[in-house]
């Protein structure tokens, strides 16, 4: 009779065993169509900060862009923490994709990761954020230098040059607080007129907004003419905390995201600048693909925010929210045409 | 530095003397001693009143009813959590699961309440279902299974988050009807109804902690357990019943939350354990259990919360905040076993 102790031991050897050989058996039967031949199947492994609001509408277009074009997406998450975007990136290098596409945490990171996915061979890309090197195979951005100038001249517009406005920030660091914020200083520096009472972050969240703001209410009362914020969650917690202490104030946003569409339509907000994930990721995959593929593209397209307004928000919130599926089936085909004229932003609106 | 003896008896070199003969001897009324004893003792309560001075004095608009209602509102979900994490750290455990479980909840009544427009009672209840779903589960864990609290919430608070995921299929949950944001909006008698929660709760379970049984069956079995059984108190059951309530009050925290901003995010309450841990630490308690009161903890709750409100309106920039919240922690800490030792020699 085994010893109980020698038993276990045994037993979860064993097991460890067959599954490290079932691995080993998975891998080999992977690729067995090289990527190298134009449409032949691919892996791309997927990297991002995390499944924001937007992010996760990215994953839908990506998904719908996958299926169409023979991919195959592998997916994870980093919560937020730039060393685990970093094993992240190692296990896909690891494990040998064709391509690997990164969200990144943080504007300044992943330097030994993309180094040594040059080595492997394996495109990385940046998509959606930025990241500080000149090692990428691809960058797919926001324009959000742009983004944030047009939010800012929605404001300025609206308060006629003049006025005191609060600004919420996305999280410090990341380029889209970086971009976003040289936008809307750029345009202020041409109204002397409009002063920045507040500039904090909320880190694109908003139950930090909505405390923040009601406390710069509760420090500036009627002063606020204005909310400038880097994104729509923010705006809407910025929103509540108005409705609580019982004032309306012009709100700008940032990324179109349903909850955000629908503040536009109401009113509530002045304007947003959209940021279509599904489009936006989507094209990031097309542009990943590609170059996997041995294929010419556009390495570096940029997407250019429309801007969304009461008199073009109601396609937005179509293409966004109730007619979905329908945009969904055809953006495939729509991506496609999209990287040839350049423009990647392009749905119509 | 003068050593206060007991009158009338005799320390004979090399015994010990029990640490409660050297405490009851009180210095001299009003003299140096008594003063630096009581200031040591409330000393974050002088902070308290120190900040609230400073903020008064750089701006006149902190000190409104207004901005009171503001600090308020933010404190509530805050304070449910506090109160329950109090409970737990009394007992000497901890609790790092509330943050995700505030998510989990959040996102579980958002998921019924798009799919079960206008049942109110039932987007309440499920938070609250799920918040005692986890806290039974972490009670059963360090109750019965004798895991170590820090490692069987620390796995909660994973596992909760990536349920919270799960529920809104890898996003937030958007477009909520408006009604989901009555929950935390109603006001009676022109105060929000988190802020009569939070209120009701600290009265209540401070008359809970001092006059009920069940109140020194948690002193207790956080001050010396073995006692405590000895004494006839059923340990484990006590245990796991402040984890369940832990749970409940992070469920209830969790929908308030989320009805506040009317949208369901798997980030939810993210990180705010440590604001709890915080609230209880500053406030006097021990973590080593057995030490800590209610109001202690509401002090500590009501000190972070005052000052995120002061620094904003001081336009403080976030991360200074948190750099002031940590070197508030660790001065209630130092302070307070600083104070206990003066007074054991």
């Amino acid at each position: 009779m085994l010893h109980p102790s020698k038993f276990v031991t045994a037993v979860v050897t064993g097991v460890l065993a067959i599954g490290l050989s079932a691995c080993g058996a998975g891998d080999s039967s992977k690729n067995a169509a090289g990527p190298g031949t134009s449409g032949g199947k691919i892996r791309v492994g997927v990297t991002v900060y995390n499944m924001s609001s937007f992010i996760t509408a990215g994953k839908e277009g990506m998904t719908s862009f996958a299926a169409a074009n023979n991919i195959e997406l592998v997916w994870n998450s980093a919560n937020d923490d730039v060393s685990t975007q970093a094993s992240q990136v190692d296990q896909y290098i690891n494990q040998k994709v064709d391509a690997i596409i990164v969200v990144p945490v943080q504007a300044d990171s992943l330097g030994p990761q993309i180094d040594a996915a040059k080595k492997a061979k394996i495109p990385l890309l940046a998509v959606n954020a930025e990241l500080n090197s000149t090692q990428l195979a691809g960058s797919v951005q926001p324009d959000d230098i742009a983004a944030g100038a047009g939010e800012m001249k929605m404001m300025a517009d609206k308060l006629g040059g003049k006025g005191n406005i609060v600004i919420l920030q996305g999280p410090l660091g990341g380029s889209g607080e970086i971009n976003r914020g040289k936008g809307i200083a750029s345009v202020l520096a041409k109204y002397p007129n409009i002063k920045v009472l507040a500039k904090d972050t909320a880190n694109w969240k908003r139950d930090e907004s909505v405390n923040k703001m009601k406390n710069w209410i509760s420090a500036y009362g009627d002063k606020i003419n204005g909310v400038v914020s880097e994104n729509d969650d923010m705006g809407l917690g910025a929103l509540q905390a108005s409705k609580e202490a019982g004032k309306s104030v012009p709100i700008v946003g940032i990324d179109g995201i349903e909850d955000g569409l629908n503040a536009v339509k109401s009113g509530a907000f002045i304007g947003t600048m959209l940021q279509n994930g599904t489009v936006e990721l989507s094209a990031g995959l097309a542009v990943a693909a590609k170059i996997a593929r041995g294929e010419k593209v556009d390495l570096k397209p940029i997407y250019v925010m429309p801007k969304i307004t009461k008199d073009n928000v109601d396609l937005a919130i179509k293409h966004v929210v109730t007619g979905r599926t329908a945009f969904l089936k055809q953006l495939p085909a729509m991506t496609t045409k999209n990287l040839q004229t350049g423009n990647i932003a392009n749905e119509g609106i | 530095m003068r050593s206060v003896t007991p009158k009338g008896s005799v320390q004979e070199a090399g015994t010990t003397v029990p640490s409660s003969e050297v405490v009851n001897a009180e210095p001299a009324r009003f003299s140096k001693d008594w003063l630096t004893d009581r200031l040591l003792r409330n000393s974050m309560l002088i902070v308290m009143l120190l900040v609230i001075t400073y903020f008064s004095y750089r701006s006149a608009r902190f000190g409104t009813v207004d901005n009171l209602r503001t600090i308020l509102i933010a404190a509530a979900p805050f304070a449910l959590i506090a109160l329950g994490q109090t409970l737990v750290i009394l007992t000497g455990g901890i609790d790092l699961s509330v943050g995700s479980l505030i998510a989990l909840a959040g996102m579980s009544s958002a998921w019924v309440a798009v799919h079960h427009p206008g049942q109110v009672w039932m987007t309440v209840g499920t938070a609250l279902l799920a918040g005692l779903i986890v806290g039974s589960i972490n009670g059963f864990l360090v109750a019965k299974v004798n895991v170590p609290p820090f490692i069987a919430t620390l796995g909660m608070l994973t596992a909760c988050s990536g349920m919270a995921y799960v529920i809104g299929g890898g996003a937030p949950i958007n477009g909520l009807p408006k009604e989901f944001g009555n929950i935390a909006n109603t006001a009676i008698l022109g105060v929000q109804i988190p802020v009569l929660v939070m209120i009701v709760g600290i009265l209540a379970f401070s008359v809970m902690m001092r006059r009920t049984s069940y109140g020194m069956r948690v002193y207790a079995v956080g001050g010396n357990r073995v006692a405590a059984e000895i004494a006839g108190v059923k340990a484990s059951r006590t245990l796991f019943s402040v984890y369940a309530i832990s749970g409940v009050l992070a469920g209830l925290s969790g929908v308030m939350l989320a009805s506040r901003v009317i949208s369901g995010a798997p980030t939810l309450g993210k990180g705010y354990e440590l604001d709890a841990i915080a609230a209880v630490v500053i406030g006097g308690a021990s973590l080593m259990g057995g030490r800590g009161t209610i109001w202690g903890t509401a002090l500590g709750l009501f000190l972070i919360q005052t000052l995120n409100n002061g620094l904003d309106i001081l336009t403080v920039p976030a991360y200074w905040q948190s750099v002031i919240k940590g070197v508030l922690i660790i001065s209630a800490v130092a302070v307070d076993v600083w104070s206990t030792s003066r007074r054991r020699r």
